[in-house]
């Protein structure tokens, strides 16, 4: 960032190598910022070519030794334990106590220990601060209706030859009220699993079936589950929290008694710590080909499973069961043309670049190429959402690794005969993948935690998108240093130029300092505290000169008291959302009219105009206002990647661009050549689209329609994200929103 | 004249708002210790300065044990029973540690006053000296730059300083003690002076290094035998400590458990220095030899510093707080606040700065980036040791880059003084 223009060659010629690429970069900013822009795209484009082919890294789990020993014993037991669960349905009283009484005399029948986890499920809140601290501190104490309550069954197998120091947990989600024929089918692979698992001598973990309560949603069940069992309750408090609903319990504790006394326990069960959790269930979708598989890995905010896991599951299904594994797609993206084109063009490259170099592995067939972009774009979408894709969501908040397994059977109806295959294959699957991380001598490490799957069988790790994001925001470091660089020279030249003609002694103090032998750095730098010295009347002057390179502090103080701002913004939902009878337009409206009243409130109090007197005198302010803007704007996506890399990624693409090109209007309108007005034009479009509320509404008009967009959507989605404590809500409140106020200032700066 | 005459009391109602306004801003995030989880923070509490540790130290001491047993407390005896009984007493419907947190915000209001008062000498010192030097149309314009409230503002509403002050360290009691000291050379006070640098150096042993500034401050001062005088301070101090340590061990035991743990690196939680990394990496049997590699290395610049900036003793005491809680092996935020409020002494003479932008941006990213890093290592188990140590290493390069930067600017503005007053004497010749 030192002077280049100023100073004299000969320092020129002194300067190392690393501060000369510095000045080079600094000075072609914009060529460089327009290659790199263009390149990230590419790069981002290029992902799904670049993806690797999954391997099993740890050793340990040695998926190749698994013997499929289910067989039609297990399997004609679950069909006992489904025709059951069937047949309750039928019966319409009592059906919701009957089915968890049904799976837990099923479950001590084949020899496990059953206990009953009565939970509240907690109403998620808004809690701003939870992301930076454990998952237990955020908490939250509310007033439980007693009412409402669900139960788990949780069903222990202790290890024959373990130290009951480690468990493995399969989960079944299982509406108690009504048992639907997939939940049974669910139940009934978990089961035969299960009852297996009992009599195996092999295991060496415990094995917990958790059986979730799925009235208020699967997810709801198995976190209250898990948080019971992270966090011990010791004397006393335990009684308090049954003193507050007795009744309930009562009735409760009567019904379950009678049954199964001496089986059953009251109090919570633990087995070790989890080395994996597989959530399974099964899917309505009914596919003509074969048997599938869907799996679901993302948990909240862009957290993935240990990629070990899922090769693993992947390679046992896959080439031992015959099942065909899929993972999510964006079926949007699947049918688009230019999508195509770029397929096609990618393959012609490869096929060109094969031609020419053999070894080079680059190029991929147009199809896979599509099929792969629309995976990576809903893995994105998914991991920037920051919402989990299903109850394995609620396991990583606790660092165990899980997926949610969804198998589809072939056809809908399923005769005997291909319901029997349907079970065994399936419970052989997940007899595999129990045999396999009951291998493990430590918890999963060996693989990557931060990746992105563009087919079940391949990924991108964070050192290849990395690569996108780095070329994406690399642009922001450097205009920001030209820009000031630039505003701070000009400013250097006019504060030396103004002296000059006044000064009378001014051209004797380079002789004094040549004749002192001092670098010639300092000559130029004193030079205006020099001339200044001269005059009296010039010293006021002296004192703003030699505070130049202090001068950002006043552009950092008004992005400071925006950026103040966009987090109060990003509170103010916790209290609009405490107003009764809101429906969501009116709440949106609330929300932007008190954000706008915040604003200008804070802007009259902290940023008062008595100091930006001193240096609306600067022509270049608002240069300074802009470089201070892409360093801001520059740590929040760094930070954002970290926490959540496609956020960051999604979020740059929006960011970037806008804040490269914002230019004060102004000044482009008075030089009416082609050039400015372009830059008018896509300020304008760029600052309109990048107003967060404008951005989702395009977005979701061009995924699903105009036709039902409304602007109270965008408070629901918002309240959405914030139920979920995704970091995106603080992103967009803390980071988006402040930088495209920041730009829109920019742009209307009068100068 | 009269508008100069009203505008410094305007200023002056302006820093004293200011400072209520913080105070007042400690006291609401005090009253949400729960929210914050500050106090846990490897960032504020070191294994030195944690109030978790000391209240277990003082209950140890209660039930007539050594305080330092079982290698839970690891500060001084005296801070044991300035805080121990406040550690126990609590209020109903208050949040603990509230009596604390009070001494502490008050420690944080008496530095900054100290600040301000020792920036107005330093001011005072500067504008004499540039009357001396015929530059009087310079310290003019210094007029609008107070720069002890500068000071004392940026002291107290740092970040840093802040986090240190809720966040339950007892670094504010630690930076009270150098503050004593400066404060006490600068304005002559030769037995402020040495009580501060004996309380600073028995706190947290690193400030030894003041001695040479302080000495240098004191320069002509009072005609008092100063070596001896500390000297006696300190036989002082350990009287005291003996005393109240004798019935638990000794003071032998408090040495080895209060200097031996600073000096030999026994803890190697995670905190923001680079020393845990490297002693957790390091073999076995180059251990001591690594151990006296890195506490000499701040001995190492003690002498080339002070024979360079022998003139500015403030701002080499300024330089020294940097060094050493860049490479003291358990730094926490606490001491960065100091040192950033000291940068405030120097806003005329560090005003050509380069890179102030730079390490501003820098210090932001890093302060944001340590805690996303920690709870992307700690919490969520993507990552590891070495997401958390990058930012160390960040934060440790920076402090460096303030340090060559300062130095240099201060260096430069004396040399630009220097050919001032030349040009002026062969002015006045011609």
């Amino acid at each position: 960032m030192a002077e280049p223009e100023t100073e004299p060659n000969a320092s020129k010629s002194k300067r190392r190598p690393i501060v000369r690429l510095g000045i080079f970069l600094i000075s072609h900013s914009f060529f460089f910022s327009l290659v790199l822009s263009t390149a990230a795209v590419l790069a981002l484009l290029l992902l799904p070519v670049l993806a690797k082919n999954t391997y099993i890294s740890e050793n340990s789990l040695m998926p190749g030794s698994v013997a499929p020993v289910l067989s039609d014993e297990e399997v004609a037991e679950a069909n006992r334990l489904i025709d059951d669960l069937t047949a309750l349905n039928s019966k319409p009283v009592g059906s919701a106590i009957g089915s968890r009484r049904l799976v837990a005399q099923y479950m001590s029948n084949s020899g496990a220990e059953v206990s009953f986890h009565k939970f509240h499920p907690q109403l998620n809140q808004f809690h701003p601060l939870r992301f930076f601290s454990s998952p237990d501190s955020g908490r939250i104490e509310q007033n439980v209706s007693c009412a409402l309550h669900g139960v788990n069954t949780v069903g222990i197998i202790r290890a024959p030859r373990g130290d009951g120091k480690e468990a493995i947990v399969l989960v079944t989600p299982l509406n108690s009220a009504k048992v639907s024929k997939n939940e049974a089918l669910s139940l009934g692979i978990a089961y035969s699993v299960f009852s297996l698992l009992n009599r195996v001598p092999w295991l060496a973990k415990d094995v917990i079936w958790l059986v979730a309560d799925s009235q208020f949603g699967e997810y709801a069940a198995v976190s209250a589950w898990l948080r019971d069992y992270h966090t011990p309750v010791f004397s006393g408090q335990g009684t308090i929290n049954a003193e507050m609903c007795p009744e309930s319990n009562n009735l409760h504790g009567i019904e379950e008694n009678h049954f199964t006394e001496r089986m059953t326990y009251d109090g919570f069960k633990r087995a070790g710590t989890m080395a994996a959790a597989l959530v399974m269930k099964v899917g309505d979708r009914a596919l003509q080909y074969e048997d599938s598989l869907s799996i679901y890995a993302e948990a909240s905010n862009g957290q993935m499973p240990n990629l070990d896991l899922i090769n693993t599951v992947n390679y046992l299904a896959v080439h031992r069961q015959g099942l065909r594994v899929k993972v999510d797609k964006l079926w949007s993206l699947l049918d688009m043309g230019w999508l195509e084109t770029l397929g096609e063009m990618f393959e012609k490259l490869g096929h060109y670049a094969r031609s020419v170099y053999p070894q080079l592995k680059f190029g991929i067939p147009a199809a896979e190429y599509i099929e792969g972009s629309a995976t990576l774009a809903s893995s994105l979408y998914y991991q920037a959402l920051g919402i989990p894709t299903g109850s394995h969501g609620a396991f990583r908040d606790y660092q165990v690794d899980a997926i949610t397994m969804e198998f589809s059977p072939k056809v809908y109806t399923l005769g005997n005969k291909r319901q029997n295959d349907f079970l065994l294959r399936s419970g052989r699957l997940i007899q595999g993948v129990v045999q396999c991380v009951n291998n493990l001598l430590e918890k999963f490490h060996q693989s990557f935690f931060l990746y992105v799957l563009t087919s079940p069988s391949k990924f991108v790790s964070v050192g290849v998108y990395m690569i996108a994001f780095a070329l994406l925001v690399a642009p922001l470091p450097m205009v920001a240093a030209s820009l000031f660089v630039n505003a701070s020279n000009s400013d250097d030249s006019l504060s030396t130029e103004k002296p000059a003609h006044l000064a009378t002694a001014a051209d004797s103090a380079p002789s004094v300092t040549a004749s002192e032998s001092s670098p010639s750095v300092t000559a130029s730098e004193s030079s205006p505290l020099l001339s200044a010295a001269d005059s009296g009347s010039l010293a006021t002057r002296a004192g703003c000169i030699t505070l130049s390179s202090w001068k950002w502090l006043f552009a950092a103080k008004k992005s400071f008291v925006v950026y103040l701002w966009g987090s109060v913004v990003s509170l103010l939902p916790y209290f609009i959302c405490q107003i009764p009878n809101c429906s969501p337009t009116t709440s949106f409206i609330i929300w932007v009219l008190l954000s706008v009243l915040s604003l200008v409130v804070m802007y009259m109090i902290l940023a008062s105009p008595i100091s930006d007197a001193n240096d609306s005198r600067s022509q270049k302010e608002w240069a300074i206002l802009k470089s201070v803007t892409l360093s801001a704007a520059f740590i929040g996506l760094c930070l954002m990647s970290i926490i959540n890399f496609a956020t960051a990624e999604i979020g740059g693409l929006l960011i970037v661009p806008m804040c490269l090109m914002a230019h004060p209007l102004k000044l482009d309108v008075k030089t009416r050549s082609l050039r400015t007005m372009l830059r008018t034009a896509c300020n304008l479009v760029l600052g309109i689209v990048g107003f967060p509320p404008v951005t989702f509404i395009v977005l979701k008009g061009a995924f699903e329609g105009c036709g039902s967009v409304s602007v109270g959507d965008f408070w629901s989605w918002v309240e959405f994200l914030w139920v979920w404590n995704s970091a995106t809500y603080l992103y967009i409140g803390v980071v988006h929103l402040p930088s495209w106020v920041l730009c829109i200032h920019i742009l209307f700066h009068n100068c | 004249m009269e508008e100069q005459s009203t505008k410094p009391t305007k200023k002056h109602r302006r820093f004293w708002t200011w400072l209520t306004a913080s105070v007042l801003f400690r006291l609401i995030l005090i009253y949400f210790p729960q929210n914050l989880n500050l106090s846990s923070r490897p960032e504020v509490s070191t294994p030195l300065t944690s109030l978790r540790r000391l209240a277990e130290g003082y209950w140890l001491k209660q039930s007539s044990m050594s305080p330092y047993a079982g290698s839970m407390y690891h500060g001084s005896p005296l801070l044991l029973s300035l805080l121990g009984p406040l550690t126990v007493q609590r209020i109903d419907g208050l949040p603990s540690h509230l009596l604390c947190s009070l001494v502490f915000v008050a420690a944080d209001v008496l530095n900054s006053l100290l600040i301000r008062a020792t920036g107005q000498t330093l001011q005072i010192a500067y504008r004499q000296s540039l009357k001396s030097l015929d530059l009087d149309m310079i310290s003019e314009t210094m007029e609008t730059l107070p720069s002890g409230d500068i000071a004392a503002l940026i002291y107290l509403w740092n970040p840093f300083t802040i986090a240190a002050c809720v966040g339950l360290s007892t670094s504010p009691i630690e930076n009270l003690a150098v503050m004593l000291a400066l404060y006490g050379a600068c304005k002559r006070l030769v037995p402020l002076a040495a009580f501060g640098w004996v309380m600073a150096t028995h706190l947290s042993l690193y400030p030894i290094i003041l001695v040479i500034p302080i000495i240098l401050l004191l320069g002509n001062g009072p005609d008092t035998p100063r070596q001896l005088f500390l000297l006696r301070r300190h036989a002082y101090v350990l009287l005291l400590c003996g005393v109240s340590v004798k019935q638990y061990g000794g003071l032998w035991e408090m040495f080895t458990s209060m200097y031996g743990f600073i000096l030999t690196v026994q803890d190697l939680s995670p905190n923001i220095g680079v020393l845990w990394y490297f002693f957790a990496e390091v073999f076995d049997f180059f251990r001591n030899f690594f151990l006296i590699v890195f506490q000499m290395n701040i001995l190492f610049m003690i002498f080339p510093l002070a024979i360079r900036l022998h003139h500015r003793p403030c701002f080499l005491a300024f330089v020294y707080i940097t060094i050493s809680s860049m490479l003291k092996s358990y730094p926490s935020v606490g001491d960065s606040a100091l040192y950033l409020g000291f940068l405030g002494w120097f806003v005329y003479e560090l005003s050509e700065m380069k890179f102030s932008f730079f390490l501003f941006c820098v210090y932001v990213g890093v302060s944001l980036l340590s805690p996303v890093m920690h709870n992307l290592w700690i919490w969520r188990g993507t990552g590891n040791a070495n997401f958390y140590f990058a930012t160390a290493m960040a934060y440790a390069c920076l402090q460096i880059v303030l340090v060559v930067e300062s130095v240099s600017g201060m260096l430069n503005h004396d040399r630009k003084l220097r050919n001032l007053s030349s040009a002026k004497l062969q002015d006045g010749k011609s």
